[in-house]
């Protein structure tokens, strides 16, 4: 059945997103700050609106994908201006599972309900449909989100209630970047000993040890193309969210404080717009053992 | 001199009387009445809301708990900046006392410098005995000029006041003052467990170390309250996890690896997150021995 969605945020994820939208049959309404984004949207069919408050008022459903808390916060103002009572609105960014439970409390008095639903798999999940996603929200809600979560991903599961989305996404990027860090060093480890990685990660991805992130990032440290892929800039973003909500509820997170390090320094020597699997750069600056960097 | 003082809690209370002590008049405001009672028979006037404060007093001293408080008292709605309109006289000088993110301390100054409000961040170090005993480290940030008008207050509640550097530099000693005891805690917690499960008694390698190279304020003090088990506060665990989150965000949004400060804030997190946030910070030691120790002994 055909719905009536809104859909802000045109970036790698969200643009892939919104075709499958399109072309899975719903009637999409769009808006960007800058209309050029939107314009694919449009060519394909979807209504352009006016404002972000326009965008909620002609909606059942408005999905935004953006980058950081205070984007959602803004974009959840203005559409609270413009929502009828039993809308939804659908936020599939990564932010902090604080600022998630606090936009789904304002929602809530305006009779609007609020559905965190970060995803994991990168700009490739997001084209080939293959996305995990993670939700959080009233569980009532599942049956209307999922004509939306199998066109866009392979699986969605509802974790809690609003906010438990994001804290899903923080195990994933925390189990994630902590394992690239882990192909990183095992890469150092094997290179220092004058050994082959490329050869190592082809031995080690059929055993114990072996992860997507062996398989990706490992691959990418094996070949040396630190090309995006994923920028690190994004994952050093996620870690703090990570950490602070770590804080503030008191729980220890060693390996990842210490990953986060990494992170910083990555940042520091410049590299955030390169791949995560240049925190193998950040260990050999360290070591000194390559030249040519 | 006319001096406000808003938050006084365990610091702010024996802060703000050795100023009346001094022969100033303090104007005060608290967010918890009760808090003004120790103030009831001392040259003290008390107020409505800070904006009054600042209206009546010359400099106005900060002294509660995190950015958002500060934030709150300088710019909310009957907030200092309110204030300082209804001044006859310009120059109001707002000293904050508390331990904030250095850059939310420069966004304050210089939104405060818009109305006109000199702004010097001012954190200390020696917890509430320093406090009381007038024998604070002070370390401040601001203009020159503003320092030299502030200076002769801080003295009544410091033993040693520095000017940093410009607004924000007061703040980022704190953050250094508290990556050093933060680390310097834990170092000691670390030794002396590792002494006692080695079957080596603390007492006695804290006494060897005390003459060389490993000398630290912490190993002597902190670590002597650790062999007399007093956890007592002191400085409280939560406080210093709440820094140590100041320093870390700051690392993050500058791109600055600090791998200690990281893991020992993580020790911090397992403190509060284990109940004993109320402790002196030394109860890592606990922390440590806990872990140190078969499940269930």
């Amino acid at each position: 059945m055909s719905m009536k969605i809104g859909f802000i945020g045109f970036g790698t994820m969200g643009q892939p997103m919104a075709e499958h939208l399109l072309k899975a049959g719903h009637e999409l309404r769009v808006w960007s700050r800058r209309a050029a984004s939107a314009d694919f949207a449009v060519a394909l069919g979807a209504v352009r609106c006016a404002s972000v408050k326009d965008t909620a008022a002609g909606s059942e459903i408005v999905c935004t994908n953006v980058t950081g808390s205070a984007d959602v916060e803004g974009l959840a103002t203005e559409l609270r201006a413009g929502f009828a009572p039993g809308a939804t609105h659908l936020d599939f960014s990564t932010i902090a599972p604080g600022a998630a439970r606090a936009i789904a409390a304002r929602h809530r008095e305006c009779g609007v309900d609020f559905v965190d639903a970060p995803v994991s798999g990168g700009g490739a999940g997001a084209r080939n449909a293959t996305l995990a996603i993670m939700w959080g929200g009233r569980e009532e809600l599942g049956t209307r989100l999922a004509p939306i979560f199998s066109v866009l991903g392979k699986s969605a599961v509802r974790i809690g209630e609003a906010g438990a989305g994001q804290v899903a996404k923080a195990c994933n990027q925390m189990i994630l970047v902590n394992l690239i860090e882990a192909c990183a060093e095992a890469a150092l480890l094997a290179d220092a000993a004058g050994v082959d990685f490329r050869l190592v990660r082809e031995a080690m991805l059929g055993g114990s040890a072996g992860s997507r992130a062996l398989e990706v990032f490992g691959g990418r440290m094996a070949t040396r193309d630190f090309a995006a892929g994923v920028e690190a800039r994004l994952h050093h973003k996620d870690y703090a969210l990570l950490m602070d909500e770590a804080t503030r509820i008191g729980a220890p997170l060693p390996v990842a404080a210490a990953v986060w390090q990494q992170l910083n320094a990555l940042m520091a020597a410049g590299r955030g717009r390169d791949d995560t699997s240049s925190l193998l750069r950040v260990l050999e600056g360290a070591a000194r053992t390559r030249a040519d960097g | 001199m006319n001096v406000g003082f808003i938050g006084l809690g365990l610091m702010g209370r024996p802060m703000a009387l050795h100023l009346e002590k001094a022969g100033h008049t303090l104007h005060l405001w608290a967010r918890r009445p009760e808090s003004l009672a120790p103030f009831a028979a001392v040259n003290a006037k008390t107020y409505a809301t800070p904006a009054q404060v600042a209206a009546n007093a010359e400099v106005v001293i900060v002294m509660v708990a995190d950015a958002p408080d500060v934030e709150k008292v300088c710019l909310g709605a009957d907030g200092l900046a309110a204030g300082a309109a209804l001044r006859t006289e310009a120059g109001l000088i707002v000293v904050d006392m508390s331990t904030i993110n250095p850059n939310a301390a420069r966004s304050i100054g210089l939104r405060l410098a818009e109305k006109g409000i000199a702004f010097v961040d001012a954190p200390v170090s020696g917890g509430e005995m320093g406090a009381i005993n007038a024998a604070l480290t002070i370390m401040v940030g601001g203009t020159p000029e503003a320092f030299e008008k502030v200076k002769p207050l801080l003295e009544k509640m410091g033993k040693s006041v520095t000017l940093i550097g410009a607004s924000g530099a007061g703040q980022v000693a704190k953050a250094c003052n508290q990556i050093l005891t933060g680390v310097g805690v834990m170092a000691v917690a670390e030794a002396f467990n590792f002494a006692a499960k080695s079957g080596v008694d603390p007492a006695k390698v804290r006494e060897a170390l005390l003459g060389g190279f490993a000398y630290s304020k912490i190993l002597e003090n902190h670590g002597q309250r650790m062999l007399d088990r007093n956890f007592k506060p002191g400085f409280k665990a939560w406080m210093h996890q709440k820094d140590l989150r100041i320093v870390m965000e700051e690392a993050h949004r500058m791109g600055l690896m600090l791998p200690s400060a990281a893991a020992t804030a993580q020790v911090f997190n397992a403190i509060v997150g284990s109940g004993m946030g109320e402790n002196d910070s030394i109860t890592a030691l606990q922390l440590l021995e806990k872990m140190s120790t078969p499940e269930g002994k």
